[in-house]
């Protein structure tokens, strides 16, 4: 290192030094969580969840439903099995079924939880993503090993 | 003896309730926000779309006389809410609406606080139906948290942002 500073001048060993912090800058910590963003399809097919931030944190809406209405009643589907009874009657396109997920360092989205509306559970949860376009989506209780994991693929979203 | 003893009784229930008084959740203050500007940035697709807003909560005027350095946040809960039409297109197209509060917190789980669905045709004021089990105690406790207003709209929108105007109350609990 000492070669290298009397090699380059003071100067240019601040660069450096300042480049090398840069590398590790919160900006880059959000761009590689914003890696999540997008559109989701779960391995039913069943649904769409779009994934956004608000603040630090990520969350995913359900956009699209292969059966966006009630075949009781042919309204459009509510969140019928919410636990909280004052929330039964929200639309269930539109509900947040992923919460609070937090990027970490090891490249995965953890500390979040994950609702099932075909029950009315909520599960924690982590995501990794596998590769650019597929995640692995694991809901749990207590202990990540006794989970569950689904794949969820990215939807191409045309002329990207 | 039995004067003694009904002093004594006397003295603990007193003791008692002190106690109790002193360890329950504290005094419960009303704190009101309101034209709380929600922009939804577009173009606006059919379906769900979200507009949040950082918002912060300052405890020293919501609390008034009853705040000291030293006060703690024991609980909050949204008392009321209403949304108002913040542009000339208002509600056109809404079907219904959710608002959520969030925080950056990884320890502090976003809730959702109350919504309206359907959205009235013809509305350009609305009030909200409030979830009363949402527990926005430690939201608040923050100081800074995110309002989330999600819109669902049945058509999509080319032609701009929407803007929405949010009058919330909430009652915070301090000792």
């Amino acid at each position: 290192m000492k070669n290298l500073i009397h090699h380059l001048g003071l100067g240019a060993a601040w660069v450096l030094v300042a480049m090398s912090l840069l590398s590790f800058s919160p900006l880059d910590q959000d761009a590689a969580g914003d890696q999540l963003l997008g559109v989701w399809e779960p391995s039913n097919g069943r649904a769409r969840v779009k994934v956004e931030r608000i603040g630090n944190k990520y969350y995913g809406r359900i956009v699209w439903l292969i059966e966006p209405n009630d075949p009781e009643t042919g309204k459009p589907k509510t969140d019928k099995n919410n636990p909280d009874p004052a929330l039964q009657n929200v639309p269930l396109k539109g509900y947040r079924m992923l919460k609070d997920f937090v990027y970490q360092e090891d490249g995965t989205w953890s500390g979040g939880t994950i609702y099932d509306p075909l029950n009315g559970s909520t599960y924690s949860c982590v995501i990794k993503m596998k590769d650019k376009n597929t995640l692995d989506i694991r809901g749990y209780i207590g202990v990540q090993a006794l989970g569950r994991t689904d794949v969820w693929k990215r939807l191409a979203v045309p002329g990207k | 003896m039995q004067h003694s003893f009904s002093t004594a009784f006397l003295a603990i229930v007193l003791l008692s309730v002190g106690l109790w008084s002193c360890s329950g959740p504290g005094e419960a203050h009303t704190y009101r926000a309101e034209n709380v500007e929600v922009v939804l940035t577009g173009p606006l697709l059919e379906g769900p779309n979200t507009g949040q807003i950082a918002l912060e909560i300052d405890l020293a005027s919501a609390l008034g006389a009853a705040y000291t350095p030293d006060t703690k946040v024991t609980g909050a809960q949204l008392l009321q809410a209403e949304v108002l039409a913040g542009d000339s297109v208002g509600f056109d197209s809404v079907r219904s609406l959710v608002l959520s509060f969030a925080s950056d917190n990884a320890d502090v789980p976003m809730q959702e606080a109350a919504f309206l669905n359907p959205v009235p045709a013809g509305s350009d004021r609305v009030a909200l139906e409030v979830a009363p089990e949402a527990q926005l105690g430690k939201l608040v406790a923050e100081g800074k948290l995110y309002l989330v207003l999600d819109a669902d709209f049945a058509a999509d929108y080319w032609d701009g942002d929407r803007r929405f105007l949010v009058n919330f109350e909430l009652s915070i609990t301090a000792k």
